[in-house]
């Protein structure tokens, strides 16, 4: 199956409105990536130029070898999850799933067994007969899928596709959704704004903001290396602790120094203001060989989640940034209660200040 | 104390009520109870007093009265044709309109335009471009060189015009109708569609039609009640003629009360017709509370 590379694909709308900026995106066969940002970053905008339901402004969309710019929809083979789920409300689910193969002609006998196939995966062949508007909400969506996988596509679009359902639900048809791109192994592109869903399905996370890719990578790698400070604080709940600080020169290295903190880094780094940015989650309770810069914290709020206790406070004194750290769940402190914590330097991350991105540290190797 | 707040909320609604109620009882109730009354009698013009009972008499010699069982026929051939044509111009305009981005407003504008006129007017405005001498229409299509039409005077011709015209008048009502009910559509299922590789026909019968089904039928209901019941165009326009051609059973009512005097039998007849109508409204009623189950 062909790769589906963008080529500096930019939407303008009549009203000169810029919705994606020359946006450039390889994606490998068979890979689930996943485009996420905030509502009105571009990413749906990018998923319909790709299926053709939008036409591109400029710039250019290969599916393997094939310029697909003025390709019908229907002819770029691939298929297409909506977000409401865009079921036809007079058909039965039978019928909302023989749709596409009533239109491409397929055999009566071959449909029919295709159908049941499909429908006997995602649970709908008790289902069959009835109308969307019968159907829960998972149902819909698992209807819309089988409508998807009956096409048997070169990619699968998604957009949205589990954010009109509960949170249970969606957390199941999450695995529901990675265990049937394993089967079916071909790609698939899912459009959200939950960063949850982002992280636990994708192989490469494509973070938008503003019409433009700010970052591309595999889930792990965007988390621990943000692009910039939007990633980081778009990424995770609680995201990373991002403090105003400066950097300051010692020794033969320099000192990134927040509100009374203060973190020696390896390198000479010019001097200057810089955002800080800490995983709430790189912190422990007592000094270890790696972690061992003392960080005191002034309790706020204990917000205990069950497997883990979220300690809000003010970094260094009660005037002080507001900081969360995430705590092991037998974690207790009293309001107004200071509390040591240790931090491992190499787990900081720095910003510039102005524009927010990403400056490389070059820790030695130990 | 809270049933106490409910009387008395009750008790205010009524007295605010009351005085419009009175006025509906008047105006509405009385001529129906009094319909009903006079139908059961010999009741005349020349002897307008209820003492000749007659029983069911009234209703035997309508429905055995050649000239009322024509224009009941007449005008279910009327109302037939008026309400498919019209929905079926209707429709082709409203899916015109419904692609139209830009000056809709405008459209919107010149359509309602015959809407907004009394039938009255349209009638009296018709009756002069269709004149058969000294008529625009005649004259217009003179110019390209066919014969004059008597448009009203020829029974074949008389009662298809009075059709063109109720169409030109009423399609409007259709396609703000149908127009409304298209805006409503999701886009998502033929996005859907296009997908699939669904093309514009197959995605009109595929989804447009049977997603339209409840708008259209309820347009096509109302529209069905008002044609039943037309009688301004016949009366300006062509007063049943020629012949008996256009004999609309409004207008043949009116001329058993007012022209024959014969108020018994017409109001037997108006009470058929009220049967006619009810039966439609039942219909229109119990289909859109089955819509919203």
């Amino acid at each position: 199956m062909p790769d589906i590379r963008l080529e500096q694909v930019s939407k303008v709308y009549p009203g000169g409105v810029t919705a994606v900026d020359a946006v450039s995106l390889d994606i490998r066969d068979g890979e689930l990536m996943v485009l996420l940002g905030p509502s009105g970053c571009g990413k749906s905008t990018t998923l319909r130029m790709i299926a053709g339901l939008e036409p591109i402004t400029t710039g250019r969309l290969w599916i393997g070898e094939r310029l697909m710019n003025e390709v019908d929809p229907k002819d770029r083979d691939l298929a297409f999850v909506f977000q409401s789920y865009a079921l036809f409300p007079h058909m039965t689910v039978a019928g909302n799933l023989a749709f596409g193969m009533r239109i491409r002609g397929v055999p009566r006998a071959e449909a029919g067994r295709r159908l049941q196939e499909v429908a006997a995966t995602l649970g709908l062949t008790e289902l069959l007969e009835r109308k969307p508007g019968q159907l829960s909400g998972g149902q819909r969506q698992r209807v819309a899928l089988g409508r998807a996988l009956l096409r048997d596509p070169v990619a699968f679009l998604l957009d949205e596709p589990l954010s009109n359902l509960d949170a249970k639900l969606r957390a199941g048809m999450r695995t529901e959704l990675i265990k049937l791109h394993r089967r079916v192994g071909r790609t698939m592109i899912h459009v959200t704004h939950d960063q949850v869903e982002a992280m636990t399905m994708a192989e490469r996370i494509c973070i938008m903001r503003d019409g433009r890719i700010v970052q591309v990578g595999a889930p792990m790698e965007v988390y621990r290396n943000p692009a910039d400070t939007f990633v980081a604080g778009f990424l995770a709940s609680p995201p990373m602790n991002l403090l105003d600080a400066r950097i300051e020169p010692e020794g033969a290295g320099a000192l990134v120094i927040a509100h009374g903190l203060r973190v020696p880094l390896p390198g000479a780094l010019p001097p200057g203001p810089v955002t800080l940015g800490l995983r709430p989650e790189e912190v422990t309770l007592a000094p270890d060989g790696a972690a061992r810069i003392a960080l005191d914290t002034v309790t706020q709020a204990v917000e205990a989640l069950g497997p883990e206790v979220i300690l809000v406070g003010a970094l260094g004194d009660p005037r002080g940034p507001e900081v969360s750290w995430r705590m092991p769940r037998d974690f207790t402190a009293a309001i107004g209660q200071p509390v040591r914590l240790w931090l491992d330097p190499t787990t900081v991350r720095l910003f510039e200040a102005k524009s927010g991105v990403a400056i490389a540290l070059s820790w030695p190797k130990p | 104390m809270a049933a106490g707040l409910a009387r008395r909320d009750r008790r205010f609604g009524l007295l605010m009520a009351g005085p419009g109620l009175a006025a509906m009882l008047l105006v509405v109730l009385f001529p129906l109870v009094f319909t009903a009354w006079t139908s059961l009698y010999e009741f005349t013009l020349l002897r307008p007093v209820h003492d000749l009972f007659v029983g069911l008499g009234n209703f035997a010699a309508a429905l055995d009265d050649g000239g009322f069982r024509h224009a009941l026929r007449v005008t279910l051939a009327f109302v037939v044709a008026v309400v498919l044509l019209e929905f079926l111009l209707g429709l082709v305009v409203a899916l015109a309109l419904d692609s139209v981005e830009r000056g809709r407003a405008v459209y919107y504008a010149i359509l309602l335009c015959p809407l907004l006129m009394n039938p009255v007017v349209v009638g009296l405005i018709w009756r002069m471009f269709l004149h058969p001498t000294q008529g625009i229409v005649n004259y217009v299509i003179g110019l390209a060189g066919i014969a004059p039409v008597n448009w009203l005077g020829d029974p074949a011709v008389a009662f298809w015009t009075l059709v063109a015209v109720d169409i030109w008048h009423q399609v409007s009502f259709m396609v703000v109708l149908l127009l409304a009910g298209l805006a409503a559509l999701p886009p998502e299922p033929y996005e859907a569609a296009r997908m699939e590789g669904a093309g514009p026909i197959r995605a009109f019968f595929w989804i447009t039609l049977p997603l339209l089904r409840p708008v259209i039928t309820v347009t096509l209901l109302i529209r069905l009640i008002f044609a039943v019941r037309t009688y301004d165009l016949v009366y300006i326009m062509t007063r049943g003629g020629p012949g008996n051609a256009t004999d609309l059973v409004s207008y043949f009512i009116y001329r058993q009360a007012f022209v024959t005097l014969n108020l018994g039998r017409a109001a037997a007849m108006s009470l058929v017709l009220l049967a006619i109508v009810l039966l439609l409204t039942a219909w229109l009623h119990r289909y859109m509370r089955s819509l919203r189950a």
